[in-house]
């Protein structure tokens, strides 16, 4: 048995950074933080500015959880950008002065991206160009830097706007920019949005802290049960690429197309519950994507925070639809492909990008065609299947490790292994995968409204259910979770 | 502080509490399935003379067969029928091990069971099963990864690894070590003390690229391990067998047979 300074040492272990270890909301370490972090942030609740400072420290100590000493990086951008957006909204200041701060501040936040995630991409180019030998630079990604740049620049520009007024304070700057729920991987919140929650200090209800746990609950099922597990399987298909029929890798593809939707809503979903668990709304960041009939839907309902930032700060000020048709086309285009080099720096991305933008360009030439077809049901049904087949085909490229293996893989399924025998084992090798693939499918096309009652029936239950429901979803993580800790997909974006 | 801000942590709190405290004991099972552990009470209270074991005493504790074998052991050419057993490591170290059986003329029949340590191997008698089965020649042995952290591990272990072992018998195996990301709690030193001179690859100390979990090898990097075994196998292995360089990087087993975490 351990004496008291084994138990010291053991807590201290897990809590300073380990790099094989980010931070995860579905993690028992998490869990432990939160049990303290709650109660002391309800008590400093009524005084705004120790509940700020409290939540920033907070939020910062999480960082370093996830990222270490990038932690300073993130306190030092969010200084300089505070700074400048003062100086951009001080009356008086030239057009000048303010062009001049918001492209130091635009500059600073989007070099250190550029930096830190497409450096060696750069190179990497540079040297197949021109034959060079330029040695790529060890870099390590701070966790979530895209997401946060990305409300760096949304804040720095509305500001220049006019939109939205400088926080007067760096600490109410800090608070948006690392709130700890929103911080590495969504979703992306607007200063707009969520500057005025901090002032207005709002307690949570008991509706809201009850729908927020019921939200954490639905966020761990799809998160750290179907998507951690199902992930097993499909990481096989995408490992050995050609490896197994194609029956076999159809099912890969399908699974790798569920298990990124509940990867990242279910992750989304834990935000927006802790975040409501202590009084702030967080704006919906899916909406069932894979109900949609066509590409311009499924952008409407995936990553909603993602690509409504995406269309206000890169689509609209390019010009939009303002321009002509095939201006708007091109526009539609260089929008998704700056999205998809969002996504990493590679150019499989950059591929996935262009083909979701050269998709959604297509639809929105066909409309008028469209229109005549009408609203049947095999209409609606083969619009569906068309948009599903697009969307997890892109989805290949987007998981698989080069652009080999991602035709390898596609190829693959046309290679057979569709008889009953090959699909009757197959299921009873993969009952469990099956069974979650099905659960999944069957929640999307349940009706939203079934969701908000049982979300009201969660809400209403007695508190003792509520813990039963809550101990039996932490058992099968544990019963159905992997050899190590599976990051969130967005992570590492 | 609100009554359900109060209710809400009061859940959170007792949940917890029901979880640590279960962990301090064995789980009981439900319908034949063992109800796994949070761990949290071995992670809280775990002794740290196990989590600071030093694994560079590995040579001094093998077992001192070596006087029994001279090395190096001519290598046997035969064609190979090879089992290749082990966790989630296999999915890099299969494909390359595959390349060089086909280059050799060997058969290889892979077993990836997800999730698994050498007391769900232990535990089941899918080993002597597969042997049984497939009849190999040489047996290849992939375990550790998922136990690098477990407080206690020698005593906790010890009669799964020579379970292992035992069902092997008396074909020859090599036991590649895992490829450890942090310094382990006992695991490469308790596989090295119950396994012969020359049946025991100590992966630890070995420099590999991760893949984005931090844990498993990437691709390219498991072949490069798997090509270090290949290479210390004519010195070193008690059986070495006939493993030239092959033409193409990676390549399919002859059979994969796969088993998820929840199986036994």
């Amino acid at each position: 048995m351990a004496d008291f300074s084994d138990i010291l040492a053991n807590i201290g272990e897990r809590l300073v950074y380990i790099p094989t270890e980010p931070l995860l909301f579905s993690s028992g370490t998490f869990w432990a933080l939160f049990l303290i972090f709650l109660p002391a942030f309800c008590l400093l609740r009524r005084r705004l500015w120790l509940m700020v400072s409290f939540t920033v420290l907070f939020s910062l100590y999480f960082y370093y959880k996830c990222s270490g000493l990038f932690v300073a990086m993130l306190a030092a951008t969010s200084l300089v950008d505070w700074l400048l957006s003062r100086v951009i909204a001080r009356p008086g200041a030239s057009k000048t002065l303010r062009r001049l701060c918001l492209t130091a501040s635009l500059v600073t936040s989007l070099g250190i991206l550029a930096y830190f995630k497409y450096a060696n991409f750069f190179l990497w180019n540079l040297n197949a160009l021109v034959a060079g030998n330029f040695q790529p630079l060890d870099l390590i990604l701070p966790v979530g830097i895209s997401f946060y740049t990305f409300q760096s620049v949304s804040y720095i520009v509305d500001v220049y706007k006019g939109r939205v007024a400088p926080t007067p304070t760096w600490l109410e700057y800090a608070f948006f920019l690392a709130y700890f729920p929103a911080l590495v991987a969504g979703p992306i919140v607007r200063a707009d949005y969520f500057l005025p929650q901090i002032r207005q200090n709002r307690t949570a209800s008991r509706t809201e802290v009850y729908m927020g746990l019921w939200l954490i609950i639905l966020g761990v099922v799809k998160k750290a049960i179907i998507a951690d597990y199902i992930a097993q399987y499909n990481d096989l298909i995408f490992q050995t690429p050609g490896g197994y029929s194609g029956f076999e890798t159809l099912m890969g593809i399908i699974g790798y197309t569920m298990q990124i939707y509940c990867d990242f809503s279910g992750y989304s979903d834990m935000a927006i519950g802790i975040s409501l668990i202590m009084g702030f709304r967080l704006a919906k960041n899916f909406n069932f994507p894979y109900k949609s009939r066509n590409l311009t839907d499924f952008w409407r309902r995936w990553h909603i925070s993602l690509s409504t930032w995406l269309r206000d700060y890169i689509y609209i000020p390019l010009g939009g639809n303002r321009h002509g048709t095939a201006r708007t086309y091109l526009n539609n285009f260089a929008t998704m492909l700056i999205g998809g080099l969002w996504h990493g720096a590679a150019w499989k991305f950059v591929f996935w990008g262009a083909m979701h933008g050269a998709g959604l360009a297509v639809h929105k030439a066909s409309k008028p065609w469209l229109g005549h077809l009408g609203d049947s049901w095999p209409v609606r049904a083969a619009s569906w299947l068309v948009t599903m087949v697009f969307v997890a085909l892109l989805w290949v490229f987007f998981r698989a490790d080069n652009w080999h293996d991602s035709w390898t893989v596609i190829r693959t399924v046309a290679d057979g292994g569709y008889t009953a025998a090959s699909i009757a084992a197959f299921a009873s090798a993969r009952m469990l995968w099956l069974i979650l693939m099905a659960v999944i499918i069957i929640s999307h096309c349940l009706p939203t409204g079934f969701w908000d009652k049982a979300a009201a029936a969660f809400v209403r239950a007695p508190w003792l259910a509520k813990l039963i429901v809550f101990i039996i979803v932490v058992q099968l993580v544990l019963e159905l979770r992997g050899e190590s800790v599976a990051p969130f997909i967005y992570f590492q974006f | 502080m609100k009554r359900h801000h109060l209710a809400l942590w009061a859940l959170l709190a007792v949940a917890f509490a029901i979880f640590a405290i279960a962990s301090a004991f064995d789980l009981p099972q439900i319908g034949g399935h063992q109800l796994k552990s949070s761990q949290i009470a071995e992670t809280i209270f775990g002794d740290r003379a196990d989590a600071d074991a030093d694994t560079s005493a590995l040579a001094l504790t093998a077992p001192a067969v070596a006087d029994t074998v001279a090395f190096p052991v001519p290598v046997d050419t035969a064609a190979q029928t090879i089992l290749f057993i082990g966790d989630s490591m296999l999915e890099g170290l299969g494909p390359r091990l595959a390349a060089y059986a086909k280059k050799n003329g060997h058969r290889l029949y892979t077993v990836i069971w997800y999730s698994s340590t050498s007391e769900v191997w232990g535990r089941s008698d899918k080993l002597e099963s597969y042997i049984a089965r497939i009849r190999p020649t040489f047996v290849f042995v992939c375990l550790g990864a998922n136990e690098l952290f477990v407080n206690d591990i020698k005593n906790r272990r010890r009669d799964y690894v020579r379970k292992i072992i035992a069902d092997i018998d008396t074909l020859p195996y090599l036991w590649i070590g895992p490829p450890n990301w942090k310094p382990d709690t006992g695991i490469n030193e308790l596989i090295a003390e119950n396994t012969p001179c020359g049946a025991f690859f100590l992966s630890d100390g070995m420099h590999f690229d991760r893949s984005s979990d931090g844990a498993h090898p990437t691709r390219t990097s498991a072949a490069l391990w798997m090509d270090s075994v290949v290479r210390w196998m004519p010195a070193h292995s008690f059986h070495p067998i006939r493993m030239e360089l092959p033409d193409r990087a990676t390549d399919r087993a002859d059979r994969i047979f796969v088993h998820q975490p929840d199986e036994h």
